[in-house]
């Protein structure tokens, strides 16, 4: 772990990260983390939602939530499988199978959602 | 074939044809020396003003015979079934006397209040209504009101057990939870825009930082992704209009399609993949 940075620089630990995040992660990969910024902040959205205006209708809100979660879990997984420096990690699992995995969850995650959304 | 209906016809046409009556229909009450208190000749039309009064240790007599209207030759009837029927108006208790009627249709009926027959239902302070009811195939079934009897007041008809439950229960009153509050139309608007806006940042991003899709709308990845995109129209369609088991069915047949088109898109990607490195 690189030391802390003082605390009269906190902006630089930070910029420093996001440097070498812009520089060392692939096109691909970034395409990815936008979309699960979004699948954050849309869940962030109906939850603030939901405890501060009301939680009806509840079903509505679970699934939309539930999809958002859900959703998360499975990018983040594909995300992991297909990043070129964890191929060791998976070393069963090709990029190509990463990703039918990843439709075939996200598929009967709607479904499920579909069903609850009323 | 069409002659059992006309024959059934010519019955009922006989049958109505033929009423019963009774003759010299004629009540008494005795005491308990045997002596007569009071007796009546009974007209049909019309019951003694006075019901027959039957006291703890008196007796009663009824005596008639059952003839055919019009027929005055004398000549008796016996029907299938005579019975006397004794009847509450007040409680609805009435109880039934099978009598017996010789083959010249005389009958009589003995009621010894020393000795009560069984088919006396119980009593009450206001007189037991009397009525005959004669049944027979051959004629139009008889109900003949004969005359009211005063008998002593009995104990009153057991009450069931379970009688109370069929008295008139309290109304139900539903409580029910009250209707759900909907937010302000202005919370709502403001709402949905910040939960559309994560979109925004989306295609922000995206537009940003996208890699490239050289091959999207090639032969052998095209059908692949339509078969996805097909599968959340369908979904939505589910949603819409569907009913369970028909998404499940349309969803079983576009997943063997999107098996094919899957094989062949990823082999084609895993293949380029795979020659690049």
């Amino acid at each position: 772990m690189p030391p802390k940075p003082a605390a009269s620089e906190p902006t630089s630990a930070v910029h420093t990260l996001w440097k070498a995040y812009n520089e060392n992660t692939s096109d691909r990969l970034k395409f990815i983390d936008a979309f699960l910024v979004f699948l954050m902040l849309s869940g962030i959205v109906q939850f603030a939602y939901c405890v501060l205006v009301t939680t009806f209708p509840y079903n509505a809100f679970l699934s939309g939530f539930a999809s958002t979660v859900g959703q998360f879990v499975l990018t983040a997984s594909l995300r992991s499988q297909v990043n070129p420096d964890n191929k060791n990690e998976f070393k069963d699992v090709s990029p190509e199978r990463a990703f039918a995995d990843f439709a075939v969850g996200s598929i009967v995650l709607h479904f499920f959602v579909f069903n609850w959304l009323g | 074939m069409l002659s059992r209906p006309l024959a059934l016809l010519l019955l009922v046409a006989a049958a109505q044809a033929s009423l019963l009556t009774l003759h010299a229909p004629r009540v008494t009450t005795y005491d308990s020396t045997g002596n007569g208190i009071r007796t009546e000749i009974l007209k049909l039309t019309q019951k003694p003003a006075i019901p027959m009064a039957v006291g703890p240790t008196d007796s009663l007599k009824l005596t008639f015979q059952i003839i055919e209207e019009g027929d005055d030759s004398g000549k008796g009837v016996q029907p299938l079934q005579t019975f006397l029927r004794f009847y509450d108006p007040h409680t609805g208790e009435e109880g039934i006397q099978p009598l017996r009627v010789t083959a010249a249709g005389k009958a009589k009926f003995d009621l010894n209040m020393a000795k009560p027959p069984l088919s006396i239902p119980p009593t009450s302070k206001a007189p037991l209504e009397v009525t005959l009811i004669l049944g027979s195939p051959k004629h139009s079934p008889v109900k003949l009101a004969l005359f009211d009897i005063q008998l002593p007041e009995s104990q009153p008809a057991p009450q069931h057990p379970d009688e109370p439950s069929f008295h008139l229960l309290p109304t139900i009153e539903h409580t029910f939870r009250p209707t759900q509050k909907v937010p302000a139309r202005a919370i709502s608007a403001l709402f949905t825009l910040f939960a559309l806006a994560p979109w925004g940042v989306l295609l922000v991003l995206w537009s940003q930082v996208f890699p490239g899709a050289p091959r999207l709308f090639s032969p052998s990845i095209l059908p692949f992704t339509a078969s996805l995109g097909a599968f959340e129209l369908l979904l939505f369609w589910y949603w819409v209009d569907l009913k369970l088991g028909q998404v499940l069915l349309y969803g079983g047949v576009l997943g063997v399609v999107t098996i094919f088109t899957g094989k062949t898109a990823l082999a084609s990607i895993g293949a380029r993949r795979i020659a690049r490195k």
